[in-house]
C-alpha cells in the first residue's frame, strides 16, 4: 500500500473550487512534485496533507492510517515552509529539538537525534546560533533538519527553494534530492518552477485550476502531454490553431497545409516544441513538413538561439538552434526553411488555456 | 543609504564609500536631532522640572497651625507615610488593584488581540476602531455610567431582583470589585492594542510549523506564541499597570469616600488639606513603587525568556 494516498480529495470555499477531486498515490520513498501555476491548488493540496486544511470531500491516508480529520499535530508529517518558519527565539539546536520534545523523548535521545539531523544538513557547527544569525541557505537547512528530526511519515516541501538565489538553488536542489534518496524519504514538494520540478521529481503531478491535469514521469509529460495546458507548462510549447481536415492532414488558420500524426477531423491545435524544429537555407527534404518563412526576431541565449520565423500572416514558430560555433546563424529578414517530422507535433482540442509562449 | 562597502571592493573604493556613508550619517544625525528636540523640550519643561520642584517640596516641613509649607530638609513626610498603617494600607490596596486589573486585562486581552491580529476580515479596521472606541469616553464619564449600573437600585440589582434571583441588593458600588471592574474596562484597550501589534508580526507559519512538529495548541502557545508575544505582553502590562496605579476618577466615583487609592490620596493632600510637602512625598512614593515594580517585571521576564 502506498505511503500517502489522496482519495478523491476536494476543497471548496463557497463557490470556489480550490481543489477538485485529486487522487494520488505516493509510494514509499518516492519524490512527487506538485507542479502548476499560482492558484492551481497545489499548495492547498499540500496543506491538506499536512492537516492545516480539512478537505470538503475525499480522504487522506498517511502510513496506513486515515488522517483526513486529524489536526496537524496528530499526523507525522514533516513540513518545510517557504519562509522556513524557524522559531526566531530558539537556537538552531532548540529548533530541531522542538518536535522531539513534543514527542516527549528522553533528553539523551533528543540530544543524539538533534546532532544527527544537524549533521545530515552539515550545520552541526552552528547548533548554538539563532536563526537570524544564519544565511538564507543555512536557515533553509535548519528547517529541513527540523522536519527530518521527527522522522516523518512524509516530508512536505512548500516551494522550499524560492527564497534562495539562483546559484544556491541549484546546489540545494541536488542536496535535498540526495538526502531524500539516502534516507528513503517519502516526499511531496510543491513548486511552480518546472525546471526545479523536472530535476528533482520521481513523478510529477501537473495541476491547473484545482484539478490534476497529468501525473507521470518527466518523459511522459514532455513527450506525451495529456492536454494543451501540460504541453505549454512542461517544456516550451508553440500552438498553431486550425483544423484536422483528414487524419494526417492539418490546415492552420493561416492556410498552411501540414502533415500531422493522426487526428480526428475537426478544429484542433497543433503543438510543437522549438527544439524539435529544424531550420536551413534550403527546403528540408526528408522531413514531413518543410515550409519557407522569414526570420523576424532572434534571441541569443548562449548555448542556443531562438529564431522566430513567420510562416504565414497568422503563423509564427520559434526554432531553437544550438550554437555550435562556426556555422553562419540566420539573420533577421532572411528567408529560411523550417521543417519537422509529423511525429514531432501533437494535436489537442482547441480552446482552454492560452499558449504559454 | 548608508551601505558602507562590500568585501570585494578595492580598498580605496571602500574607504571612499565609508567617507560618504559617514557624511550621510552626519546629516542624518542633524535631522534626527531636529526631530526629537521639540518633544524633548516639552518633556523636560512639563515633567522633569515640576518633578524636581516636587521632590524639593517633599523634603519641606508642614506647619499645621498656619497650614503652610516651611523650607527644610527632612524625611519626616516619608517617615509619616511608612509609619502610619492607614497610608501603608492605601499603598497596598493600590498595588493590589493595579496588579489585579493588569492580570485581568492580560487574560481578557490576549484572546481578543490574537483574533484581531489574525483576522482576514475586511472589517478589521472597524474592529480595531471598536477596541479604541471606549477611549472616546473619558474615565470620569464612564465611571458615572457604571454608577447607574452598580448602585443598589442600579440596572444590575434591579434586573436580578426583578427576576427573583436575589432578594436583597448586591453591594457592588463602593467596593474594590467595582473599582477593579471600572479600571479594567478603561485599561483593556491599551492592553489589546499593545498585544495586537506584536502578535500581528508573528508569522502564522511559525504557529503552523509548531503544529506540524506535533505541538497541540496549548503547547504551541506556551513554547512559541507566548515567548514571541512577550514584548507586547510587557508593553501592555506596563501600560495597564501604570494606569492602574495612578487611577483617579474611577476609584473616587466607584470606590466612594472610604475607598482610598494613591491617586486620590495625593489630590486630597494638595487640594483638601493643603499639605503640599506630604502630597509631594506620596507622589514620589507612588512613582517609585510603580517604577520599581515595572523594572522588576522587566528583569524577571528578560531573565526568564532571553537566552
Amino acid at each position: 500500500m502506498a505511503r500517502l494516498r489522496l482519495d478523491h480529495v476536494s476543497k471548496r470555499y463557497g463557490d470556489f473550487h480550490a481543489v477538485r477531486d485529486v487522487t494520488l498515490d505516493v509510494a514509499d520513498g518516492e519524490f512527487v512534485v506538485l507542479l502548476g501555476p499560482s492558484g492551481c491548488g497545489k499548495t492547498t493540496t499540500l496543506r491538506m496533507i499536512a492537516g492545516f486544511i480539512t478537505p470538503t470531500a475525499g480522504g487522506v491516508h498517511l502510513a496506513d492510517r486515515e488522517v483526513t480529520g486529524l489536526p496537524p499535530w496528530k499526523r507525522n508529517a514533516g513540513m518545510v515552509f517557504q519562509s522556513y518558519a524557524l522559531f526566531p527565539h530558539l537556537s538552531v539546536a532548540q529548533n530541531v529539538a522542538f518536535g522531539l520534545e513534543m514527542r516527549r523523548l528522553a533528553k539523551a535521545d533528543i540530544t543524539t537525534r538533534v546532532a544527527e539531523a544537524l549533521k545530515l544538513v552539515r550545520l552541526d557547527h552552528l547548533a548554538g546560533r539563532l536563526p537570524r544569525q544564519l544565511s538564507g541557505g543555512q536557515q533553509q537547512r535548519v528547517a529541513l533538519a527540523r522536519a527530518l528530526a521527527i522522522r516523518p511519515d512524509v516530508l512536505l516541501l512548500d516551494e522550499p527553494l524560492s527564497n534562495l538565489d539562483a546559484k544556491l538553488r541549484q546546489e540545494v536542489r541536488v542536496e535535498i534530492r540526495e538526502l531524500q534518496r539516502q534516507l528513503g524519504l517519502t516526499t511531496v514538494m510543491v513548486t511552480h518552477d518546472q525546471e526545479e520540478a523536472l530535476t528533482m521529481a520521481d513523478r510529477l503531478v501537473v495541476m491547473n485550476e484545482g484539478s490534476v491535469r497529468q501525473i507521470g514521469g518527466q518523459r511522459d509529460l514532455y513527450e506525451r502531454p495529456a492536454d494543451r495546458f501540460v504541453a505549454g507548462f512542461v517544456g516550451r510549447g508553440m500552438f498553431l490553431t486550425g483544423r484536422v481536415e483528414a487524419p494526417g492532414r492539418f490546415r492552420t488558420e493561416g492556410g498552411l497545409a501540414l502533415a500531422c500524426d493522426g487526428g480526428a477531423s475537426g478544429p484542433a491545435v497543433l503543438a510543437l516544441r522549438p527544439e524539435r524544429l529544424e531550420i536551413g537555407p534550403a527546403p528540408l527534404s526528408g522531413l514531413d513538413n518543410s515550409l519557407p518563412g522569414t526570420v523576424e526576431f532572434i534571441s541569443y541565449l548562449g548555448a542556443a538561439s531562438d529564431v522566430h520565423v513567420r510562416l504565414s500572416p497568422s503563423d509564427r514558430v520559434i526554432v531553437q538552434v544550438a550554437n555550435r560555433g562556426g556555422d553562419a546563424a540566420p539573420e533577421i529578414g532572411a528567408t529560411v526553411h523550417v521543417g519537422w517530422p509529423a511525429t514531432a507535433g501533437r494535436l489537442f482540442a482547441p480552446g482552454g488555456d492560452p499558449p504559454s509562449l | 543609504m548608508a551601505i558602507a562597502s562590500t568585501t570585494t571592493a578595492p580598498a580605496d573604493t571602500a574607504a571612499a564609500a565609508r567617507l560618504i556613508a559617514a557624511e550621510e550619517r552626519g546629516g542624518a544625525r542633524l535631522t534626527a536631532a531636529m526631530l526629537v528636540t521639540p518633544a524633548t523640550i516639552l518633556v523636560a519643561v512639563g515633567l522633569l522640572i515640576p518633578l524636581v520642584i516636587l521632590f524639593r517640596y517633599s523634603l519641606n516641613e508642614f506647619v499645621t497651625q498656619r497650614k503652610l509649607m516651611v523650607e527644610a530638609v527632612t524625611i519626616a513626610n516619608y517617615a509619616k507615610f511608612f509609619t502610619d498603617p492607614y497610608y501603608i494600607n492605601v499603598l497596598v490596596r493600590t498595588l493590589r488593584v493595579a496588579v489585579t486589573v493588569t492580570a485581568i486585562c492580560l487574560v481578557l486581552g490576549f484572546p481578543l488581540a490574537y483574533v484581531l491580529a489574525r483576522t482576514q476580515s475586511r472589517f478589521k479596521n472597524l474592529l480595531l476602531m471598536l477596541v479604541v472606541l471606549p477611549l472616546f469616553v473619558g474615565s470620569a464619564v464612564r465611571a458615572a455610567g457604571w454608577m447607574t449600573l452598580f448602585g443598589s437600585k442600579g440596572a444590575i440589582n434591579a434586573t436580578l431582583m426583578g427576576l427573583g434571583l436575589i432578594s436583597t441588593p448586591l453591594e457592588i458600588m463602593y467596593t474594590e470589585t467595582a473599582v477593579i471592574i471600572g479600571i479594567t474596562a478603561v485599561n483593556l484597550p491599551f492592553m489589546v492594542l499593545s498585544l495586537q501589534s506584536v502578535i500581528e508580526n508573528i508569522g502564522r507559519d511559525v504557529e503552523e510549523a509548531a503544529f506540524s512538529l506535533g505541538a497541540h495548541p496549548l503547547a504551541m502557545f506556551r513554547r512559541v506564541l507566548w515567548p514571541l508575544a512577550l514584548p507586547g505582553v510587557l508593553a501592555g502590562t506596563i501600560l495597564t499597570f501604570i494606569l492602574g496605579m495612578n487611577a483617579y476618577a474611577t476609584p473616587v466615583l466607584l470606590g466612594g469616600p472610604k475607598f482610598q487609592m494613591m491617586g486620590p490620596l495625593v489630590y486630597g493632600q494638595f487640594a483638601g488639606v493643603n499639605n503640599w510637602p506630604f502630597g509631594a512625598a506620596i507622589s514620589f512614593i507612588l512613582m517609585t513603587a510603580t517604577l520599581l515594580l515595572t523594572i522588576a517585571a522587566n528583569l524577571i521576564v528578560q531573565r526568564r525568556y532571553r537566552r
